[in-house]
């Protein structure tokens, strides 16, 4: 007969997401072996450098939820940052370069869930159509070249802080609450859910899952549009290519957060987390300066690691 | 060419003497370089590790793990400047889009010298490079004097908007401008991959039926393009970009014509050396631009050795290369 | 249930006509796409050209073989292309101190197949997710491969070993020969063997799969394997015909092959799509670029074209199976 409190810790083990266990970890190794990696300097940089990639996952926990997939977000947000870019260059106004980039944004996520929905074409398919469109126009736009000179206004939006906490942290944590906000206080929130396990129930309470389906990948979309400006603002410049390959890390982050691929089990804070625990392992093996193809070969292995646990203890 | 080499070498261990006299303290140096794949940053890591062992410092060396990706070497920047090295050898991944991280930098008050690709802004103590431009219109008007100012050519070109694939471009296309007698049938991007450079190849020869001379923007594409000459059983002069190992490699067997050496290994050297000289408040050099060398058949000796086995420049020979 | 067991098992006679007159129209497309190129480029249609499109196509088609296994059994493997470019340096390097280009060989589709094996003891034993677990593994081949390659290039083969790839056979290139073997022995293998038939039927429902006494496991183990191995042969082409291997030539292969399983009419929920849609699929795309090559098309629109072609293929791959049903 074990005793009480190996089993509440047996229970605690079970019940924690494998991602927490991974993120625990991390920081406890780093914190105990990367000189500065607990600094509030370093932790803020971390935050912040995993903003964008959150803008991106938020909404792709959503589209997975509905055993969707967006492949194209990298590429379209190549192309709403260089937007951000053209735009705010002639105008002077960074908010019509937001303005153009969430109309552009909008656009390819409505289009995505229309070829989606309405077409009926696989998820996987027609986004990784439009990640060609949206990575053609981007060149095409561009002519390859990155696009410089734009006004100061942009860029402040990356540098600025509020009570000394940097905006994209602010924005971080404003999309986080929108996002749960939408999904776990709205009846929109509960139609998400219905729509990866149970489409026939949408449909019994007179519900049309082919538009929700489409308000989807648009708020998808529309999310990107928004991370266009920070990535523009970053970079203080657009480039035809600097966004590609992000939707891979979106999904992985994603996945490590314990969303399943089947049945609408989605979990928001996960996701979140996922995003800061591939922060938190790269930014820790550039501080203790290990050779980077190892830093290479740890991103998969985290991916692997985490998504065992989860199975493990789903069975256990 | 084998007594300038032991000159090299005495005057580095007279400077690592010297220095090591002054001043031995062990800095690290920082190296950002754009990725773990391409050959030429390879000799690139291979120049700064030799020169910094010369003079008794420590080499970190940052690489984005997804090739040449802006936001994860704007990432690695934000995160050596929490860990605070003593200085900066940087290449950008691109010229342009890294400003705002050399910015970061600056406030810092790290020093760095900036290598390879010229940044468009931010504050550096030193730039080392190569001239794309003149690289390219050397090594094309090498290969149009091969030809005897007559026939067919065709450019492959690297990546669109790389700083480095503008001006070699621009190299080609001026020397092709003093060479009224040879025709460009196309111009087509290879995007600096050997795979691509080679499906180019076997297309432009379905629409080409004669074909006199290929000029390549690196050497991994000009290799491309030779295999897919010689699958087809044609024959044409090749030139590349680079002087990487495989091209000279392939020069001396007779199958590429030429190779301009970009020097990857001198920008390594000095740009460590630079950024060691400035902690150790030595004069540095503020403009290294190395003058481009074409590879030949007739002189590819001295580049036909292991790269650990190269020497680095010394100081002198910076300084003559930074008059301009 | 007994109905859903027979229903899942009997589907031989009916997929098979049904993908024939799928693999029908997708033919059709790529036969239309000729047809265009044909008169808008003099030298398109020539036998050197047709044959060159084919011996390009054949790169795409053998990663994309093996992956469309894969996809009928309703999985994902994104790890091809770092496969690709591991088993590529690894046998270069074996060849190039042994001398054996055989030994090389050996070596290039016992890594693939190594490397398959472990995905698929990924998705079967650890129950990640293929998407998610062959993502996890293309990182860390590339990790292995970038420090085992440290930047250098593996360059310089014997001519014999060359052949493979740049050599001719009869007037023919010896990877269109490859192309056609391996065409032909995965046909086979998918439509007429138990095993294939056993794929399709797992793609189409696993758990009627299970319960009919199918060993999924050891199937969906030997499928991921295939397809390492497939990548394993890819990647000995690769360097046959490059004569050299780097660290970086797998970045580009892996959406090509996936996209040329898709276009080939294979859907990712598993149990529809043929090894012979995928062989179109891959020449459809091959096509486009060797089009866009001789029109002298500018590269900036090769990806717009190649987004709109996969939009347009599987919409009409739709249609014709909505009216077949």
């Amino acid at each position: 007969m074990p005793d009480a409190a190996v089993i509440s810790q047996i229970r605690l083990f079970q019940r924690t997401p494998g991602v927490a266990i991974v993120l625990v970890l991390l920081i406890g190794l780093f914190g105990a072996i990367a000189p500065g990696f607990l600094s509030a300097a370093n932790l803020a940089n971390v935050l912040v450098q995993s903003t964008i990639l959150t803008m991106l996952a938020l909404p792709m926990t959503l589209i997975i939820m509905t055993e969707g997939l967006d492949l194209s977000m990298g590429a379209v947000l190549t192309l709403t940052s260089l937007c951000v870019a053209i735009v705010s260059l002639a105008t002077k106004s960074a908010l019509l370069g937001l303005g153009a980039a969430v109309l552009v944004g909008a656009a390819f996520g409505t289009v995505n869930g229309w070829l989606v929905a309405i077409v009926g074409i696989p998820p996987f398919v027609a986004t990784l159509a439009t990640l060609g469109i949206a990575q053609g126009l981007s060149l095409i736009m561009s002519d390859g070249q990155s696009v410089v000179g734009i006004p100061h206004s942009v860029r402040d939006i990356y540098s600025a802080a509020v009570l000394s906490v940097p905006v994209p942290i602010i924005i971080g944590l404003a999309s986080y609450g929108v996002f749960h906000g939408l999904l776990y206080h709205t009846r929109f929130g509960t139609y998400v859910f219905a729509l990866g396990g149970n489409r026939e129930a949408l449909r019994y309470a007179g519900l049309s899952p082919t538009r929700l389906l489409i308000a989807v990948y648009a708020i998808g979309g529309t999310m990107v549009g928004v991370a266009g400006l920070l990535m523009t603002a970053r970079m203080n410049s657009g480039h035809p290519t600097a966004g590609l390959g992000l939707e891979f890390d979106a999904i992985a982050a994603v996945a490590v957060g314990g969303t399943s691929f089947e049945r609408g089990n989605g979990w928001l804070l996960g996701t979140v987390l996922g995003v800061i625990a591939v922060g938190v392992l790269r930014n820790g093996l550039n501080l203790v300066s290990l050779p980077s193809s190892i830093q290479v070969a740890s991103v998969g292995a985290l991916v692997i690691v985490a998504l065992f646990l989860d199975g493990f203890r789903s069975r256990s | 060419m084998k007594h300038r080499m032991t000159r090299c070498l005495a005057l580095s261990f007279l400077i690592t003497a010297a220095s090591t006299q002054a001043r031995a303290d062990n800095e690290t140096i920082a190296v950002f370089t754009k990725n773990q794949t391409n050959p030429f940053f390879q000799t690139v890591r291979v120049g700064a590790d030799n020169m910094a062992k010369a003079l008794n410092a420590k080499i970190l060396h940052y690489i984005p793990t997804k090739p040449d990706s802006i936001p994860e070497q704007l990432s690695q920047i934000e995160d050596v400047v929490v860990k605070k090295p003593s200085a900066i050898v940087f290449t950008p991944v691109d010229y342009k889009a890294m400003v705002p991280g050399v910015e970061k930098i600056n406030d810092a008050k790290i020093p760095v010298v900036n290598i390879t690709d010229r940044s468009a802004g931010g504050k550096f103590v030193s730039f080392v490079g190569a001239d794309d431009y003149s690289l390219g219109l050397e090594t094309g008007r090498f290969l149009l004097k091969a030809l005897g100012g007559k026939g067919n050519v065709v450019i492959i070109e690297g990546v669109k908007g790389s700083l480095t694939n503008v001006d070699r471009v621009r190299g080609f296309n001026d020397a092709l401008k003093e060479t009224p007698g040879v025709k460009l049938l196309a111009s087509q991007p290879g995007n600096y991959q050997r795979l691509q450079a080679l499906q180019v190849m076997e297309n432009l020869m379905q629409s080409n039926s004669q074909i006199d001379g290929v000029l390549a923007a690196n050497d991994a594409m000009a290799i491309g393009a030779i295999e897919a000459l010689d699958g087809a059983n044609r024959k044409a002069l090749v030139i590349g970009i680079n002087g990487t190992k495989e091209a000279v490699d392939a020069i001396k067997s007779g199958k590429l014509l030429a190779s301009g050496d970009y020097n990857g290994f001198a920008q390594g050297c000095l740009g460590a050396m630079m950024a060691i000289r400035t902690l150790r408040g030595q004069p540095v050099i503020s403009e290294i631009v190395l003058k481009p060398t074409v590879i030949t058949s007739e002189n590819y000796q001295p580049f036909d050795i292991s790269l650990e086995q190269r020497t680095c420049p010394t100081f002198e020979d910076a300084s003559k290369l930074g008059a301009k | 249930m007994t109905d859903l067991i027979k229903e899942t098992l009997s589907p031989p006679r009916s997929i098979l006509s049904q993908n024939a007159s799928q693999a029908f129209y997708r033919l059709l497309a790529a036969l239309l796409i000729c047809a265009a190129l044909t008169l808008l480029s003099d030298s398109f249609l020539s036998l050197g050209n047709i044959l060159n499109v084919l011996r390009q196509a054949s790169l795409t088609f053998f990663i994309a073989s093996g992956l469309t296994l894969v996809v009928l059994t309703a999985g994902l493997d994104l790890s091809v292309g770092a496969n690709v470019a591991l088993s590529a340096c690894l046998a270069g390097t074996v060849i190039h101190q042994t001398g054996s280009p055989a030994l090389g060989i050996l070596t290039g589709l016992v890594v693939g197949g190594v490397v398959g094996f472990l995905n698929g003891f990924m998705v079967t034993a650890l129950r990640i997710p293929s998407f998610i677990a062959t993502y996890g593994m293309l990182w860390v081949l590339n990790g292995v491969t970038y420090w085992y390659m440290a930047g250098e290039t593996v360059h310089g083969f014997p001519a014999g070993f060359r052949q493979i790839g740049s050599g001719y056979f009869l007037g023919l290139p010896v990877p269109v020969y490859l192309l056609l073997i391996f065409l032909a022995i995965g046909s086979l293998f998918a439509q007429r063997t138990i095993w294939g038939q056993e794929i399709y039927a797992i793609g189409a429902n696993p758990v009627a799969a299970r319960l009919s006494g199918i060993p999924v496991t050891r199937r969906l183990l030997l499928v991921y394997t295939v397809s390492g191995t497939m990548a394993g042969i890819a990647s000995i082409i690769f360097l046959a015909r490059l004569n050299s291997a780097e660290a970086d030539i797998g970045e580009s292969l892996t959406l090509p092959a996936i996209a040329a399983v898709l276009i080939g009419g294979a859907s990712l929920f598993g149990g529809i799509g043929t090894v012979f849609g995928t062989f179109i699929g891959a020449s459809i795309l091959t096509l486009v670029l060797n089009g866009m090559n001789l029109l002298s098309i500018s590269a900036n629109w090769q990806p717009l074209v190649t987004g709109i072609i996969v939009i347009v293929a599987v919409w009409l791959d739709m249609k014709t199976r909505r009216s077949a049903q």
